[in-house]
């Protein structure tokens, strides 16, 4: 059993809508049995008809999608409100993207939602990588300034096709051992296999970020990495069941 | 038959990088790859002076199997040409230039002085090309358009979000060649040999730290037609290596 800890469905104001048959088939062709789900910044910029959006391809994802409820913290308490509602309609996380939503994730606004996420005990999912706004340290010093949260950080904390983002990650995951990564996009596989070696196999959850990669690709980084049977089943599923509650 | 041509040979303590060239026949055989083209990760003569040799070296332990690129930094005016020279009198195959590394911008003089070396010989010149400054596709068409004799391969073809930019520059200037190694998006590959032809878009892994394997599985995920599925992974790099003079 395989699950993926990162998609999305929904419109997007992007262009890169997906519906929840599309995500299931892209799972399909993977071989992957379940995903969690966030929503994608929609063209109204609406994330809490977003989020019911999620809610609803949860219900009709037969039983295989968990979702994850996305808020942009600038707007405050509406923001906070808005996470306490969608979890109330069965959301099991929050997912925040400083680069869409434009804000710095270090930053104290980003404070009250979190704080939310802490005492729903549900963990924090980071768009992670992007420059200003969401680099290894700044994703870290936030998860040092909540140490009792969970959080989990898309693109191995990093987006550098120079693989000069390596080592402020490995920094941020000494900092906080509440931080995990998600694989989705990352092309070095020895930085995964560090990952585990260094920080331990509980700490990487495999994820595609369908549909902005490809999850027939982004499995086999997991798969064909040097990994033992207890890791594998720890990246392609157990971690993900773990922190997802599912 | 499968030639990989991105492959890093080089020992560095600092980054916790020690890059075999052992590794990259491993590493090939694992993928079922023939030939791989190999350079250093940083350059000559700065930061290192030997690194030519080093590459040389790599690929006389395994002939027929690693081809060299000579990776130089471009500021070191006629030093850097000799060392260039020097590089293609030993039988290397192109000119690696990584801006990150050199803070040498793609069309600066100097740089193109190395590109042009480099187009006397028929080589190829390969250009890290990702998101950083002065590695986008639009600097590094800068150069390409400025040097229209030579080849200009862009390394990751634009990386993580500049691939768009990638099949632009690709699309304008016809001496531009797209290289596919750690840029994520297999449907972007079967995209550019839709723009911009199969004879233009080159297999590459950056291995051995990038699985080669992996990289020929995303070529394969793109799903292209046997014939240009050919020329990506072997016909393209085996013209400009063979054609190199």
């Amino acid at each position: 059993m395989t699950v993926d800890a990162l998609t999305f469905v929904g419109e997007s104001i992007f262009g890169r809508s997906s519906t929840v048959p599309g995500l299931l088939a892209a799972l399909d062709a993977a071989g992957v049995v379940r995903a969690v789900v966030a929503p994608h910044k929609p063209p109204g910029y609406h994330l809490a008809a977003a989020n019911d959006a999620v809610a609803a391809a949860v219900a009709a994802g037969g039983g295989r999608l968990t979702g994850l409820a996305r808020v942009d913290p600038l707007q405050g308490a509406a923001a906070a409100a808005e996470l306490e509602r969608a979890l109330d309609l069965g959301l099991r996380g929050l997912f925040l993207h400083p680069w869409e939503e434009t804000f710095r994730i270090a930053d104290a606004v980003v404070d009250r939602v979190v704080a939310v996420a802490r005492e729903r005990s549900v963990p924090v999912v980071v768009a992670s990588g992007y420059p200003w706004l969401s680099e290894a340290l700044q994703v870290g010093a936030l998860a040092e300034r909540f140490p009792q949260v969970t959080f989990v950080a898309t693109n191995g904390l990093q987006l550098n096709i120079s693989g000069l983002g390596q080592v402020d990650a490995q920094l941020a995951l000494a900092d906080a051992p509440n931080l995990l990564l998600l694989t989705s996009g990352v092309y070095r596989e020895d930085f995964l296999e560090g990952v585990v070696r260094r920080f331990g196999c509980e700490r990487l959850l495999y994820a595609s970020a369908f549909p902005y990669f490809d999850p027939r690709l982004e499995v086999r980084r997991v798969q064909w990495a040097a990994f033992d049977e207890e890791e594998q089943a720890a990246l392609l599923h157990g971690n993900a069941e773990r922190v997802f509650s599912i | 038959m499968i030639v990989d041509a991105h492959l890093h040979v080089d020992d560095l303590p600092a980054l916790g990088w020690q890059l075999e060239a052992a590794e990259c026949v491993r590493r090939l055989d694992e993928a079922g790859i023939a030939r791989g083209v190999v350079m250093t990760i940083v350059d000559a003569p700065e930061v290192n002076p030997d690194a030519i040799e080093l590459i040389a070296e790599a690929c006389a332990a395994y002939p027929g199997r690693l081809d060299a690129f000579a990776r130089i930094h471009p500021w070191y005016g006629d030093t850097s040409v000799e060392l260039l020279e020097h590089a293609f009198a030993l039988g290397f195959k192109g000119l690696k230039l990584h801006p990150v590394t050199t803070i040498a911008h793609p069309a600066e003089e100097q740089t193109l002085r190395l590109i042009r070396v480099a187009a006397s010989h028929n080589a190829p010149t390969l250009f890290h090309c990702g998101d950083e400054p002065l590695t986008t596709p639009y600097a590094v068409g800068r150069a390409a358009a400025a040097c229209p004799e030579a080849t200009v391969i862009l390394g990751h073809m634009g990386g993580y979000f500049h691939v768009d930019e990638a099949l632009e520059v690709a699309e304008e200037l016809p001496n531009v060649v797209l290289e596919t190694s750690a840029m994520p998006y297999p449907a972007r590959i079967r995209e550019a040999v839709e723009r911009v032809g199969a004879e233009r878009v080159l297999y590459a892994s950056d291995g051995p730290a990038c699985s080669p394997r992996i990289e020929v599985e995303k070529v394969r995920l793109a799903g292209l037609a046997p014939g240009d599925e050919d020329a990506v992974f072997a016909g393209n790099a085996l013209r400009l290596l063979e054609g190199v003079r």
